[in-house]
């Protein structure tokens, strides 16, 4: 007893404590990895937009079709980082590849520091595994930059990558049903959301209905039914329905939260 | 008994809700801040054992391959087989997170066996067939592959290690860990010398 009490006066007392020693402690990110909003990321701008469109086509075709999240990002610069520092923060920042299944792959150009990289999440590990990733680079990508072709050289690439991925089609197959998405997350939480939202207001239209029905008219217009009252007529409907949720659907894209480890391969021209 | 009872029983409600309250209150507040980050310590910690495990585990692979092109830098290659016998052999104690010499000696093994390593790659520059062997290539850019996820793996464990750390010092982790996990020390951590960041560059061109 004695004790509860003692803990309870020491728990409100921490209570306090801790929300006056709460400082949020930021990360400290040294550089800037820019935001991801689309397939390519061409922050560098080597890509011209014919190429661009064509590149992020065939992305998102692959990942209707397998769920593998490839993405392709060119900077200027790794700055003081390295190379496979940078791809690592950026893959992870981003969140590439599906969360249960880690199956993410970056294509990261650094062009002034002719440098590339191609990061693969956990989970595409044992099918993208290093060895191909380097072949991939050295044979597909790194010739074509020498040329100065850095289009080509990326589409290359891609084309090289997916074709790996590609390789085990049972597998591929496997993997893209595990993450078949039929109701998007963020689309289960408005629709959990809307049918309380209806079924609140559902119950009651139903209940005022029922109370003209079954109730007790106790005044013109007005009736009671199981210990309620319904008012009806008068200025309804001050609801204007002003809807101010915003869908996040369509358009964007964004990472599904896999993670990488440092598997994949880097090269330089 | 029925005294005790009757003395009680019009704050039991109370108290419960109050045991109940400062219950939350304590999760709230972190009570279980010190197991949670130990935990992903030791998580980070093993997947940094799992990947200088990997990278023993294709040395031998790789002495093989050298060998047949560059059977005469014996001293090289020696070198290379005693450094892994070492990291490899050396039982490593269970309290080697908190343990500064065990965990210096298993950092010291390591960097050995990096260090052997990247002499044994450093020579394999001067035999042009070697560096075209198909076999030789692909060795290579599975050690690279794995230099990588070592720095990666290390980098992942000394954040959860200065998340732990930092619990176990400031202040409400500090109670906590004074009453209810005394047993909690803080962990060790990798020393990232200007050397060894070099390590994972095992560029070869």
């Amino acid at each position: 007893m004695v004790w509860i009490i003692r803990m309870k006066g020491g728990a409100l007392c921490l209570l306090v404590l801790c929300v006056l020693a709460f400082t949020p402690n930021s990360g400290a990110q040294a550089q800037d990895i820019p935001q991801l909003t689309g397939r390519v990321m061409d922050t560098a701008g080597i890509l011209p937009d014919d190429a661009k469109a064509r590149l992020i086509a065939q992305l998102a075709a692959f990942e209707d079709k397998s769920s593998d999240q490839l993405v392709v990002a060119t900077i200027p610069t790794t700055g003081d980082w390295t190379i496979e520092h940078y791809a690592n923060l950026m893959f992870r920042r981003w969140g590439l590849g599906q969360a249960e299944e880690n199956n993410g792959v970056l294509l990261l150009v650094a062009v002034n520091d002719r440098k590339l990289r191609i990061e693969v999440g956990y989970g595409l590990e044992g099918i993208l595994t290093d060895v191909l990733s380097k072949l991939i680079i050295d044979e597909a990508i790194v010739p074509e930059f020498r040329a100065g072709d850095f289009p080509g050289g990326i589409q290359a690439g891609v084309d090289n990558i997916i074709a790996v991925l590609e390789g085990d089609a049972a597998e591929l197959e496997a993997r893209a049903k595990r993450n078949e998405r039929w109701i998007d997350p963020d689309d289960l939480a408005a629709i959990g959301f809307f049918s309380l939202f209806g079924l609140f207001f559902g119950s009651m239209i139903i209940f005022s209905i029922l109370a003209r029905i079954f109730g007790k008219k106790i005044a013109p217009g007005r009736y009671k039914w199981l210990g309620m009252q319904v008012t009806y007529g008068g200025s309804s409907s001050s609801s204007g329905r002003s809807s101010g949720w915003s869908g996040s659907s369509s358009g964007g894209f964004s990472g599904g939260g896999g993670s990488s480890g440092g598997g994949g391969a880097s090269g330089s021209w | 008994m029925t005294a005790a009872l009757s003395l009680f029983r019009p704050f039991r409600p109370g108290v419960v809700i109050a045991f109940l309250l400062s219950l939350l209150a304590l999760s709230g507040c972190g009570i279980n801040a010190i197991p949670t980050y130990e935990e992903q310590a030791k998580a980070a910690w093993s997947q940094v054992l799992n990947q200088y495990q990997r990278r023993a585990d294709l040395i031998p692979n790789l002495i093989e391959t050298v060998k047949g092109y560059a059977a005469q830098e014996k001293d090289v290659l020696t070198s290379v087989v005693d450094a892994r016998a070492k990291a490899t052999s050396v039982q490593i104690p269970s309290d080697v997170l908190t343990n500064p010499q065990a965990f210096e000696t298993f950092q010291q093994n390591q960097s050995a066996l990096t260090s052997a390593l990247t002499r044994l790659l450093a020579v394999s520059e001067a035999y042009p067939d070697l560096k075209s062997n198909q076999n030789f290539l692909a060795l290579q850019s599975q050690l690279e592959g794995t230099e990588n996820r070592i720095a990666v793996a290390r980098r992942d464990y000394i954040e959860a290690v200065r998340k732990y750390n930092t619990e176990l010092k400031t202040i409400p982790g500090r109670w906590w860990a004074s009453w209810f996990y005394p047993e909690a020390r803080p962990m060790q951590t990798f020393t990232i010398d200007a050397q060894s960041r070099e390590v994972p560059k095992v560029n070869f061109d």
